[in-house]
């Protein structure tokens, strides 16, 4: 694989939507790559900060229980 | 309409994806107030299209659905902002630190406030902006975020990948604003000793998919 192959796959193999193969492929690529393996890696990161970063925000339980309420 | 234990049942279940739910409302309305009236909305209209939901189906998606199509419909219009995010180049963060040899790039990402993040997201277009939420922040798959926006995977594949080059270049914005890095992409900050473990936490081994 190319490094081009691979940087077009990347998004793909840090959201786990690659096929197997394509996936192995991908992961031998960076095994021998150091270049494509930091790309991956930044991207992997930004992914799990913006998660970590948006994912504190919850229901107030106020809220909640008004919601359980008016369901019911 | 349901039995009663039915209809208990089903808002049971739909209560548990309650954050979810709230989650992207903040996001896509910038207003606790007006997330929780979109919300509400969302869980009366669930309720009495409850027939519609097929059972072992995802659920969240099916809420989560007819949540951003109230948004759209009652807070944006029904005609959908056609915004395209202007083609700021491949990896603009991670490019720029990497020209200038700072390393390891992730790290800049972790002295970034999480608010900064959420403001980073929060400037994304909207039709951009719920892609980051469904794939990012909620772990959603391309098969059902495209489920969830009605679109094809590709535009899936393309916002998310448009939203991600924004988000590169607003973070990098504030990390220059904030004296994270310089503008020319270096690192600020003591000078690494390179022939020491790097303190970076973040993974070197490929996961196994």
């Amino acid at each position: 694989m190319r490094c081009e192959e691979c940087s077009d796959k990347l998004d793909r193999f840090v959201d786990r939507e690659l096929t197997n193969t394509e996936a192995l492929e991908v992961q031998l690529h960076l095994e021998g790559c150091p270049d494509c393996m930091e790309h991956y890696d930044f991207q992997e990161h930004l992914k799990r900060v913006v998660k970590r970063s948006c994912d504190c925000d919850v229901a107030p339980t106020a809220f909640r229980e008004k919601l359980r309420q008016i369901l019911s | 309409m349901a039995e009663p234990a039915a209809q208990t049942a089903f808002a049971e279940e739909a209560l548990t994806h309650l954050d979810t739910l709230y989650r992207g409302a903040l996001r896509l309305t910038h207003d606790p107030d007006a997330a929780q009236d979109l919300v509400q909305e969302a869980y009366l209209r669930a309720l009495r299209y409850q027939h519609s939901y097929q059972q072992g189906t995802n659920m969240k998606a099916w809420l989560f659905a007819i949540m951003r199509n109230l948004f759209w419909d009652r807070f944006k219009g029904s005609r959908k902002e056609d915004v395209s995010l202007d083609d700021v180049g491949e990896f603009v963060l991670y490019d720029k630190l990497r020209d200038e040899g700072a390393r390891p790039e992730a790290d800049v990402l972790d002295k970034i406030a999480a608010s900064e993040v959420v403001s980073a997201v929060d400037k994304l277009p909207p039709l951009h902006r719920e892609v980051v939420l469904l794939v990012d922040v909620e772990g959603f798959s391309y098969k059902d975020a495209a489920q969830t926006l009605a679109v094809p995977i590709g535009t899936v594949m393309s916002r998310l990948h448009r939203a991600r080059q924004q988000l590169q270049k607003s973070l990098f914005d504030y990390a220059v604003e904030s004296g994270i890095v310089r503008p020319d992409g270096m690192n600020e900050g003591p000078p690494r000793n390179h022939g020491e473990a790097s303190d970076f936490v973040g993974p070197r081994q490929v996961p196994q998919q």
